[in-house]
């Protein structure tokens, strides 16, 4: 006996096939849906986010700023050093040797680097005022060096004084030796 | 808990400059002498009745009483009672003392452990001679036997002393104004033996009086014709001791009868010495006991060998028969008498064999010939005491003590010689470095190079390497045995070629000559190993040597004595004279430039010459105040390297060392303030430039001072009678050109100066003095000296009283030490403390650790090749040496330094790198072919 299946349910067709299209519906999307633009939209946006370019003027004060930052940058760290000088007191252990040579390091790198430092922000325009900055840079590294000498020399190892050039000095010669009878 | 730790961690870090545990008896040696044994006073004696081994007990010539073990040589015990004489020492039988006489010293000693039992001393009189009462009215004494004292210059006559206490029991004077000889005894007399001169001169008579033993009083008294042959005492050969037939021997000047007496009896017996040669001494041998038989030995010494004669007593005829004679051997020899019950047996040795032959026939019981030594090669024995053991007819076993012609007192087990004690040592009055001359030449070479333009030099240097290539093949076939001794720890034997290759220059050779005319040379770097040893009459025949004084040049050695017309010279390294023209002077090398200026000492003033000739007139003479007495003066060692011309401060300021190579320290004494005063002068121009006066001192001790680059000290005993107690003082002080730091004083920064130049009289130091309460007297001191003079000093001080050495550091005593307050931060890192009055010896500080360092007279210092290290010899009555590193040694490996361990480590980590070296290659290779991800 050969009897017709009954249909699928609606739900197994539905499933089965799924709406191809967005059904045009005048509901409005939820918030936070963003439905994936299609090709006109896209043009349409990137017409519309097109900036101003900055004039030089303003780049060139932009960029004044930024150098100013980077120069007075190490000036920021000197009290942080400092105090961390301070703390490791002046007897010659490892960290306080590490310490006072990147004290030293630091400040002859940047100075060797100068230029480098300074390319990013140089402009027909800044060229000028960029040595101010500069000096100002390696005032402030210098500042670092001094705090790095003031330690050294705490440390006891600057030959300042007199005892540092003690092994230069010689012993007098006599113009007369004297010695006992028996001794010849 | 924590607080402990801490306070032990401190502890470790604080500095100590003592020995390490490990060093001692490896880095120092010590040789504790007695000086050389006499005959009539050394024995072998159980140190109680029931002891099973002997000692063996001697007095000495200097008058060291001592026991040694004659199993290995140790010294058991020794007393030295200052005084040298002639000393006596007697032990009765069965006897836990030993009682010895030395000068006016009668004492009992305790005879294992040398502890005093008793002692005594006569007053205005010196101990003549000694012996033990064994036996009184024939019955032995079991209790401490009595003491026979024969007692002589100044008031003569015999005294009995109990052995318990030492009390007299009865004296018994002699006012005959005989010459007292020597007491025996038989067991019921003692028979007092004296040397009745004639007033007119020629030959004395004997006189034998006999005494009561209990009272003391004289029972008879005779006198024996020997005017013939007996003029001093020494003609006299024997008067027995405490035999049951106690005999008189004597001979004539030309040793050509015997004469011989039974003590007690009138009777004297006459025998005629050999004719074969002429004899030059003869010995009487005769045993000790009183119960063994009445036979003794006569030993001929000829000029080239010896013989012997046995006589026997025949007690019931009072007679005395030849029994038999021993042959007449080539080569020097000595007899030794030893007893076992009553039976008396003979020993004969000789350098190269031992006999044995009993008294009773001359059968040779047992014979040994001697495995020679190194150390007695070409020495024959002297005299000698024997033990011998006798089993049936033939002699087991045997030992001898001998001492031998070349001072060494060894002891001959059978065949074997077991071991020898270098006596001859003893009495050491002068020693130096000896200056080997190869190292001196590769100095000369150096110099040599230093004033040599650049390119002839290097020349020279290749040249100098080249020959040195000629060395090479040896030194590589040295190198594994060099490697595996530096693992191992081992050193090997010292010989020349050992100290002339020596890279840290600890072996270096002492020379040192004794009062008796002996020179030696001892390798102060392997323990004081004889290198060589030399009599140094065989060089200046005739000449009788007391004083020797010594001076090292490169190579060779002078020796001045009074006795000697000329000086010799001696080759440092092998013993043998050289004959030099004139001996180059050490100083002459620098003359180009500096005056010389020579001083003495000469009638109580000090004096300063132009140049060496002695008949030039004084430039300049130094006087001390009257009343005052110089005892002495102190000059800077010649060689006295100065690392640094100044201190540096805690602040790092410098205050500048005085620096005059001229200063000599003089010390004068007045007796009448009981003044001690220091005076320190300028050589160069005579001039005063320090003085200080001490008060109360006892001026009869000695004053030790040393002198050390800026700073000299000196010791001083303090007078009971003064209002502070006596005490003993030591005083630093420190010269520096200016009180002020960073000032070089008047003269400025001018490299040259002259203290005859006006300009001196300003340049006088500033002088900074502390003293320091000492516990004990200093005999004398010195500095340790380094190659560089970087290291530290330490003061060495000699303690007599505690037969000791102390090295005390420079920083203890050190005049800056801030006074009545704690030193500031600045002061503590300059590693000054407080000053503390009393400086007490720390014993990590004493040297001698264990030893006991008896009688040192001097201590030399001298570098080694480390400039760590320094050589450090004290001589005396004992040989001492060491090596101290004052300021640690920081430049040689210390001895815990494990090497092999090093070693497999080198080896593991080498194994490991070839493991691991495939591994990481590959990882590389793969690194660079994989494609990143």
């Amino acid at each position: 006996m050969s009897a017709q299946p009954p249909p699928p349910p609606q739900w197994v067709v539905d499933l089965n096939t799924p709406p191809t299209t967005k059904p045009k519906t005048n509901v409005a999307d939820p918030p936070g849906y963003t439905a994936s633009l299609t090709r006109r939209d896209r043009a349409a946006a990137s017409k519309q986010s097109v900036r101003k370019q900055p004039t030089p003027d303003e780049m060139d004060t932009l960029k004044m700023k930024k150098a100013w930052e980077v120069a007075i940058a190490p000036a920021k760290q000197l009290p942080m050093n400092a105090i961390g000088m301070y703390m490791t007191g002046n007897t010659l252990q490892i960290f306080s040797i590490f310490m006072v040579f990147t004290l030293f390091k630091t400040p002859l790198i940047a100075a060797l680097n100068l230029q480098k430092t300074f390319a990013p922000f140089e402009t027909p325009g800044t060229s000028g005022r960029l040595i101010m900055v500069k000096i100002v840079y390696l005032l402030t590294n210098a500042l670092m060096l001094g705090l790095g000498i003031w330690k050294v020399n705490a440390m006891g190892l600057l030959p300042t004084t007199r005892s540092d050039w003690l092994a230069w000095e010689a012993e007098r010669t006599w113009s007369e030796r004297a010695v006992p009878r028996e001794w010849l | 808990m924590r607080v402990n730790a801490a306070l032990a961690f401190a502890a470790c870090l604080a500095p100590i400059a003592a020995i390490f545990e490990d060093d001692a008896y490896h880095i120092d040696f010590h040789y504790a002498l007695l000086g050389y044994p006499k005959p009539e006073a050394t024995f072998f004696q159980k140190p109680y009745a029931a002891s099973k081994a002997s000692l063996l007990y001697t007095v000495s010539e200097n008058g060291t009483i001592g026991a040694i073990n004659p199993k290995d040589g140790a010294l058991v015990w020794r007393s030295d009672q200052g005084i040298s004489g002639n000393g006596h020492l007697r032990a009765g039988e069965d006897q836990d003392t030993v009682i010895s006489a030395v000068g006016n010293r009668i004492a009992a000693w305790s005879a294992s452990d040398g502890r005093i039992v008793w002692e005594t001393s006569i007053d205005g009189a010196i101990a003549e001679d000694l012996e033990i009462l064994e036996q009184e009215d024939g019955i032995s004494n079991n209790d401490a036997k009595d003491a026979i004292v024969l007692v002589a210059h100044g008031s003569s006559g015999v005294k009995r002393l109990d052995g318990k206490t030492g009390r007299v029991k009865w004296t018994f004077e002699d006012t005959s104004g005989d010459t007292p000889f020597q007491v025996s005894s038989s067991p019921t007399t003692i028979y007092y033996i004296a040397l009745h001169s004639p007033l007119l001169g020629g030959g004395s008579k004997i006189r034998v009086t006999s005494l009561s033993p209990i009272t003391g009083k004289k029972l008879d008294s005779y006198t024996l014709s020997s005017e013939g042959e007996v003029y001093t005492k020494e003609n006299i050969l024997f008067a027995g001791a405490n035999t049951a037939a106690p005999i008189l021997a004597w001979t004539d000047k030309a040793y050509k009868v015997l004469k011989v007496n039974i003590i007690g009896t009138k009777g004297v017996s006459s025998f005629n010495t050999p004719a074969s040669e002429s004899i030059e001494s003869i010995v009487l041998h005769a045993p000790r006991k009183v119960n063994s038989l009445p036979h003794f030995l006569a030993e001929y010494q000829t000029a080239t060998g010896h013989s012997a004669e046995v006589y026997h007593v025949d007690l019931k005829k009072n007679a005395i028969s030849q029994a038999y004679k021993l042959p007449l051997l080539q080569g020097k020899g000595t007899f030794a008498t030893s007893t076992t019950d009553a039976n008396v047996f003979f020993t004969r040795i000789t350098s190269d064999e031992v006999s044995v032959v009993a008294s009773v026939s001359d059968g040779v019981l047992g014979k040994w010939a001697v495995n020679g030594s190194p150390s007695l090669a070409g020495a024959y024995p002297v005299h000698g005491v024997a033990e011998v053991v006798v089993k049936g007819n033939s002699a087991s076993a045997i030992r001898s003590a001998a001492l031998f012609s070349n001072g060494q007192w060894a002891l001959i087990r059978n065949s074997e010689i077991a071991w020898n004690r270098p006596e001859f040592l003893s009495g050491t009055v002068s020693a130096v470095w000896a200056q080997l001359p190869e190292e001196e030449s590769l100095a000369q070479q150096l110099e040599e190079e230093h004033h040599q333009d650049v390119i002839s030099a290097y020349i020279h240097r290749v040249q100098r390497h080249l020959r040195d290539l000629e060395h090479f093949p040896a030194w590589l076939q040295n190198l594994p045995n060099r490697i595996l001794g530096s693992v191992t720890d081992q050193s090997g034997s010292s010989t020349i070629e050992e100290i002339q290759h020596d890279t840290f220059g600890f072996h270096k050779l002492v020379i040192s000559a004794t009062e008796r005319g002996r020179l030696s040379a001892l390798d102060v770097g392997s323990q004081g190993k004889i290198v060589w040893s030399i009599d140094l009459h065989q060089f200046a025949p005739g000449a009788v040597i007391t004083r020797p004084s010594l001076k090292a040049f490169r190579g060779f050695v002078e020796v001045k004595d009074p006795g000697l017309t000329s000086p010799l010279f001696i080759n440092s390294t092998t013993g043998s004279q050289v004959s030099l023209e004139h001996a180059h002077n050490q100083w002459l090398p620098n003359l180009d430039q500096e005056t010389l200026v020579t001083y003495k000492l000469s009638e109580g003033e000090l004096q300063g010459f132009l140049g060496t000739e002695s008949t030039a007139q004084a430039v300049w003479t130094f006087t001390p105040p009257p009343g005052e007495k110089i005892v002495r003066y102190t000059a800077r060692p010649a060689k006295d390297p100065v690392a640094s011309i100044g201190k540096v401060l805690g602040d790092r300021r410098v205050l500048y060392k005085y620096l005059n190579p001229n200063l000599v320290l003089v010390t004068a004494v007045a007796e009448a303030g009981r003044r001690a005063s220091v005076y320190l002068v300028d050589s160069a121009s005579g001039q005063l430039l320090h003085t200080a006066s001490h008060y109360g001192v006892d001026v009869s001790r000695s004053i030790p001072s040393t002198f050390s680059e800026n700073w000299f000290s000196y010791s001083l005993t303090l007078d009971s009678t003064s209002k502070a107690s006596r005490g003993y003082q030591l005083v630093v002080s420190e010269l520096f050109e200016s009180p002020l730091p960073d000032d070089r004083g008047p003269l400025g920064d001018s490299a040259n100066s002259s203290t005859v130049l006006p300009m001196g009289e300003a340049a006088k130091p500033h002088v900074i003095s502390q003293s320091f309460q000492i516990p004990e007297e200093i005999s004398h001191m010195t500095v340790t000296q380094t190659r560089q003079g970087i290291t530290s000093r330490e003061l060495i001080v000699t303690l007599p009283s505690s037969n000791s050495i102390v090295g005390i550091p420079r920083g203890v005593i050190d005049p800056r030490r801030p006074v009545g307050r704690d030193a500031t931060a600045q002061e503590q890192s300059e590693g000054l403390v407080k000053y503390a009055p009393m400086v007490l010896f720390d014993p990590k500080w004493h040297l001698n650790h264990k030893y006991e360092v008896a009688g040192i007279k001097d201590v030399i210092t001298s570098e080694s090749g480390l400039e760590s290290t320094s050589l450090v010899f004290a001589y005396g009555k004992d040989i001492f040496g060491t090596r101290v590193a004052p300021s640690f040694t920081f430049d040689v490996l210390g001895k815990g330094f494990n090497k092999v361990q090093m070693l497999l480590t080198v080896a593991a980590l080498f194994v490991g790198v070839l493991f691991v070296a495939p591994l990481v290659r590959r990882k590389q290779i793969n690194s660079l072919w994989t494609v990143p991800q």
